[in-house]
């Protein structure tokens, strides 16, 4: 027992590393004008899996800056895989709680069209979900 | 500016009505702890698995709405907006004046949940009784009719005001 939990201090560290390399790319791909492309990396590798607030925190920024450089919604879900989808719901309802009106806004916006497009179910498995949280 | 107001508006009930939605699945469950119970289990939380994830939908700073589901019921929670002490009072009294009448309404809570002005609960057996839509259709509804009755009330309470100041007053010239 003693063991995993120190496996699991070694996986922390590797995550908040990758989540910083994510975060350095992600910056040099909105320079370079890609928002879809800085969500999708953002979204990728997130840790969903781990009960580690620190890690989930880190990741939230890096998917909260790439969230909010998106302009074109539309155009953002028609380029966006399905896979995404449901990740993506999850966070969009973190969002959301945090009250801050920029974010809310976006948020809302994202929620509608991505909810004409993947459904309800989307969102229910973002309620229902328990086991990979954002 | 009224325009992105409206908008906002808009898309905030949308989010709230799409998630009312998917999270209003309500089965009957009896109560696993008592036999021959059967109780709101969103309320007793003594149980995970019967438990989905809250989700808290804010607008801005000032409003939020927390939905809370659970196998057999579901609550919801919200807080309208308050621009100044007057709002805040007309919206305490107008909130607590309907939550006393709770009975009349079935889905609405006698009190609201800590840190909200109103909460209603829905159980499975409402939505055995009443159509799922019509019950979503209901809460949306009454999110945007609250707003408008609290301008609504602040209109009056002020043109009150100055009429009986002016009739008052008017002795003294």
């Amino acid at each position: 027992m003693a063991a995993e939990g120190f496996l699991e201090v070694e996986n922390l560290e590797a995550i908040i590393t990758r989540i910083e390399q994510k975060s350095r790319k992600i910056e040099s791909l909105l320079k370079q004008s890609k928002p879809v492309e800085a969500l999708k990396t953002a979204l990728e590798g997130s840790p969903l899996k781990t009960r580690d607030e620190r890690c989930k925190s880190a990741n939230w920024i890096v998917v909260h800056r790439a969230i909010m450089a998106i302009k074109d919604v539309d155009g953002m879900l028609a380029s966006l895989d399905p896979e995404y989808y449901d990740i993506l719901m999850k966070y969009l309802y973190r969002g959301l709680a945090t009250g801050d009106r920029p974010t809310c806004d976006q948020c809302l916006r994202i929620h509608e069209k991505l909810t004409e497009r993947a459904g309800l179910g989307c969102i229910l498995r973002s309620l229902a979900d328990t086991v990979n949280t954002v | 500016m009224h325009n992105l107001q409206a908008n906002t508006l808009r898309l905030y009930l949308t989010c709230i009505r799409n998630t009312l939605e998917a999270a209003m699945c309500l089965q009957n469950f009896p109560c696993q702890e008592v036999e021959r119970h059967n109780k709101p289990e969103v309320e007793l939380k003594t149980s995970p698995e019967l438990l989905l994830n809250p989700v808290l939908i804010c607008r801005n700073e000032a409003e939020k709405c927390l939905i809370e589901t659970s196998i057999n019921s579901i609550r919801i929670s919200m807080k309208v907006k308050q621009a100044d002490e007057l709002e805040n009072i007309l919206a305490k009294k107008f909130l607590r004046f309907l939550s006393m009448r709770a009975e009349a309404f079935q889905v609405l809570r006698r009190k609201p949940v800590q840190g909200y002005d109103i909460s209603f609960l829905i159980t499975n057996y409402h939505c055995e009784d009443m159509h799922k839509h019509k019950l979503i259709d209901f809460i949306v509804q009454f999110m945007e009719d609250i707003d408008k009755e609290i301008s609504e009330l602040k209109l009056s309470v002020n043109t009150r005001g100055r009429l009986v100041a002016t009739e008052f007053l008017k002795q003294f010239i």
